[in-house]
């Protein structure tokens, strides 16, 4: 029973996570079509920033994990501002394309700029530390992560329910031309759209800083990997499929990791992807979307 | 059998090409270094994965980034089948099934690769030619990754991430020279056969392609399948040469690298894929080479590792940007020669 | 308050519209009438900014020809375009809510007030966009369109697709509209009913504007009449 339950909240906390990542890449791709693959820089560039803090001795806590999201966000607008607002009413795939583009460059840029090899942050090792209760023992970090991905996700549904901006991101998922048909700016559109997904990443950043104690070029591969996937599973572009990928993706991985036997333990990466490509064969759309005869009316 | 005027501009455009590799080909053979040879062989081998992509995607308009894991399939089949057994003992001493109990002839194991590609390739593609533009891509990538897990963790069949050796390395450049020129006949018949104009028609409006009767999904099938094959031709002729092969190369760097060469060159037509291949091939050499921080001229560049990868990602989002149609953009080169 | 000239609207490399020149007066009703691809909804796109034209296009004494499209909307022009295009995974409440997006004054009395004009609106307030009928989504986009008190409204097709009853329900609210004096274009296929409306209509064909005049001059023309109504 407290194998069930600690595995519950290990399935959690990696869904928590992962729904975070996956949320970050869905706003963007939901208003425009766009698989931002350099959203795993982004995340890299937090971590950067935690270095450059602890650079300047400012080891305070609150300013370390502020600054990082406050630097992810504005990289991630300017990003938008500077790669990809010639694409922006372009296809998917040249928006793909684009993305796997940026990607390289900024990781070779910190390669080039930093250094190719991984840098100590441990100014957050302080958020972790085991908690035992009810006979569960976990992580502290497994449950602020898991707590603030809830806090994060109700927020955004109050901004996106309230708000007149919200409103209008909701809006061009559907039709973005008529957005601005009255008369709100594509500009702050987009803008809003690559912030919250800035924003996202850096409070992911946090949490993958706290737990890998590292920062290196190619940081941002893996945890983009993981939202691609899970917004996949979830049905690409659709926010609550987003979140939901996340956490059936934290499911997944601690099932694996748990029923692999030990012979095959490298192999979960493996079996986790299987059981994706068995999941989008069966709903090749994202599991919310049930798979649609071309031709029907809308 | 008569040819229609495009087929018969295709065939002056594919021994165009033809030509051209010839020569750039004969040239190394004769006056390159064995170091300067070493990379013309690895441009073709780029340009036949380059080829190979552009059948697919430059006829069906959907981004296809599992490539590098065919070409590792290929490479691996072959090379499993055709390393001496004193070699396979060493390298491979946990081989299930008595894979490192027989060796075959070269020929034969080439066979067997092409075989094995193509079949995977056939129940890859059953699934991905039913799926949207994206959602292809989507599930691609995933292809990608699951191959490479594979690779990286049936160490007892693959060796992961460490080098896989013995294999005799019996092609030279100009067993390459003859595959790549191959390919581009291939590749060009295909895009002016039936099936290839076909395609491309559907590739733009899918429903009307299919009230008229059209066979979407078999003619993309047909496409990716073809494509698997050539895949796995480029992997054996990467095994062939190189003599050692591991699970790195068939990854997220391979992928971008040919995506970027199709895209630079034009995805739409096999001239484009042969200049973007030669542009970026030779191109990121010499990049490269300024990378190390070389003395010109007394004067000592410093050391940026790194300006490769920053150089490909830059001319990526430049042509998405300027010229997502590529330097070629629709024209082939014979274009160029023959009147409109 | 509207005047364009020479108008030429592009889509790609395509000429739609050959360089039409024609005005709307404050406070008029102006249509645009034609049979289908007569260029009626390109001129439309044109003048929001959708499509690429070349000309003239002067709104209240200003040149906005070259201004983005957010930019052309605020300055007073609000558009029900083709085909309604509701927000259909926002609530009825929601669209219009967008709709008086930078509308400084109290848009919650502006959309009590709708609902009061048309209370189907106000019951199906919380209603999916997506859900509504033909006729609903027609009032919606043109109440949405309102919500931003624009100066000149562009409605194009308003009664397509629609049955006739709910035909006549929406050009008694374009009637309404007129009695408080709000300057509209009116693109539509139905001439008979555009003209009861209009103070001066234009006829396009292939492009081009081959008829112009008021209601009483176009109407009691009968090769006209059957021009318009597609059948010469």
């Amino acid at each position: 029973m407290e194998f069930v339950a600690q595995q519950t909240m290990n399935a959690l906390s990696f869904g928590a996570e992962y729904a975070l990542l996956a949320l970050g890449l869905a706003i963007v791709f939901s208003i425009m079509g766009l698989v931002n693959f350099a959203h795993g820089e982004i995340i890299a560039v937090g971590g950067y920033t935690m270095v450059a803090m602890a650079a300047l001795s400012l080891n305070n806590p609150f300013i370390v994990i502020g600054a990082a999201i406050l630097v992810a966000s504005i990289g991630s607008v300017t990003l938008e501002r500077v790669a990809f607002r010639p694409v922006r009413y372009a296809d998917p795939t040249t928006g793909l394309l684009t993305a796997f583009g940026v990607s390289i460059v900024l990781q070779n840029l910190f390669l080039l700029l930093v250094s190719p090899r991984p840098i100590a942050v441990t100014s957050l090792y302080f958020l972790e530390w085991p908690i035992s209760f009810a006979g569960l023992r976990i992580s502290s970090l497994q449950l602020f992560e898991t707590l603030t991905t809830i806090i994060v996700i109700v927020v955004m549904m109050l901004f996106l329910k309230k708000t007149v901006l919200g409103l209008a991101m909701r809006a061009a998922a559907m039709d973005f031309e008529m957005v601005r048909l009255t008369g709100i700016r594509a500009n702050r559109v987009f803008a809003a759209a690559f912030l919250i997904s800035g924003l996202l990443a850096g409070i992911a950043c946090v949490f993958i800083m706290a737990r890998r104690g590292s920062v290196d070029p190619h940081l941002g591969f893996d945890p983009v990997l993981m939202a691609f996937v899970a917004c996949v599973v979830g049905g690409f572009g659709s926010l609550p499929g987003a979140v939901i990928g996340g956490f059936l993706l934290g499911a997944i991985e601690v099932t694996m990791l748990v029923l692999l036997p030990q012979s095959l333990g490298g192999m979960t990466d493996a079996f986790v992807f299987g059981s994706i490509a068995l999941l989008l064969i069966w709903r090749p759309d994202g599991i919310l979307t049930p798979p649609r005869e071309k031709g029907d009316k809308q | 059998m008569s040819l229609s005027r495009s087929q018969k501009r295709g065939l002056v455009g594919a021994s165009l090409l033809a030509f051209v590799l010839i020569m750039v080909g004969t040239i190394a053979t004769y006056f390159g270094s064995k170091y300067q040879l070493r990379i013309v062989y690895g441009s073709y081998v780029s340009l036949m994965v380059v080829l190979a992509l552009q059948v697919f995607m430059g006829n069906a308009r959907i981004t296809n980034l599992s490539h590098s894991a065919f070409m590792g399939i290929g490479a691996y089949a072959a090379a499993i089948c055709v390393t001496p057994i004193a070699m396979k003992k060493i390298s491979l001493p946990n081989a299930p099934w008595g894979l490192n109990a027989f060796a075959l002839d070269p020929v034969t194991s080439g066979i067997i690769a092409i075989v094995i590609t193509a079949v995977i390739a056939l129940l890859v593609g059953l699934f991905i030619v039913r799926l949207s533009g994206i959602g292809a891509t989507i599930v691609s990538l995933a292809v990608l990754v699951i191959v490479h897990s594979l690779f990286l963790y049936r160490t007892d069949i693959f060796k992961g991430n460490q080098a896989f050796f013995g294999i005799p390395q019996v092609f030279t450049l100009t067993s390459a020279i003859i595959i790549a020129v191959i390919m581009v006949y291939i590749v060009r018949g295909f895009k002016e056969s039936r099936w290839g104009i076909a395609l491309r028609a559907s590739a733009d409006d899918e429903i009307s392609a299919a009230a008229m009767g059209v066979n979407v999904h078999r003619l993309r099938l047909l496409a990716w399948v073809l494509s698997g094959v050539l895949l796995g031709v480029a992997g054996i002729a990467y095994s062939y040469y190189l003599g050692t092969i591991s699970a790195r190369p068939f990854y997220f760097n391979h992928v971008f690298l040919t995506l970027a060469m199709l895209i630079l060159g034009g995805m739409r037509t096999v001239t484009g894929a042969v200049l973007g291949t030669f542009l970026i091939s030779f191109g990121l050499e010499w990049v490269r080479w300024l990378e190390t921080g070389p003395t010109v001229l007394g004067l000592k560049f410093p050391e940026v590792l790194g300006l490769s990868g920053v150089v490909l990602g830059s001319v990526i989002v430049l042509i998405m940007a300027l010229r997502p149609g590529g330097i070629m953009g629709d024209r082939e080169i014979e274009d160029f020669i023959l009147k409109k | 308050m509207l005047v364009i000239q020479n108008l030429k609207v592009f889509h790609g490399p395509i000429e739609a519209v050959h360089g039409i020149s024609f005005t709307v007066k404050e406070g008029s009703c102006v249509s645009l009438l034609g049979p289908n691809g007569a260029g009626k909804t390109s001129t439309i796109s044109a003048i929001t900014g959708v499509a690429k034209s070349t000309g003239s296009i002067k709104f209240a004494d200003e040149d906005i020809s070259v201004l983005p499209v957010e930019t052309r909307i605020r300055k007073g022009i609000a558009v029900s375009p083709e085909g309604r295009r509701v927000f259909a995974n926002l609530s009825v409440r929601e669209n219009l809510r967008l709709g008086g997006a930078y509308n400084p004054n109290d848009i919650d009395s502006l959309i009590a007030e709708w609902f009061e004009t048309f209370p189907i609106l106000g019951e199906r307030q919380h209603q999916l966009a997506g859900t509504l009928s033909g006729g609903e989504q027609q009032m919606l986009a043109i109440a949405r369109a309102l919500m931003s008190e624009p100066r000149i409204l562009l409605l194009d097709e308003p009664s397509l697709g629609l049955a006739p009853k709910i035909v006549t329900q929406i050009f008694t609210m374009i009637e309404q509209l007129k009695e408080k004096r709000m300057t509209i274009l009116l693109v539509e296929q139905n001439a008979t009913l555009a003209l009861r409306l209009s103070d001066h209509a234009y006829l396009l064909n292939n492009g081009h504007i081959v008829a112009d005049g008021t209601a009483e001059t176009l109407g009691s023309n009968d090769t006209l009449m059957a021009e318009l109504t597609g059948l010469a």
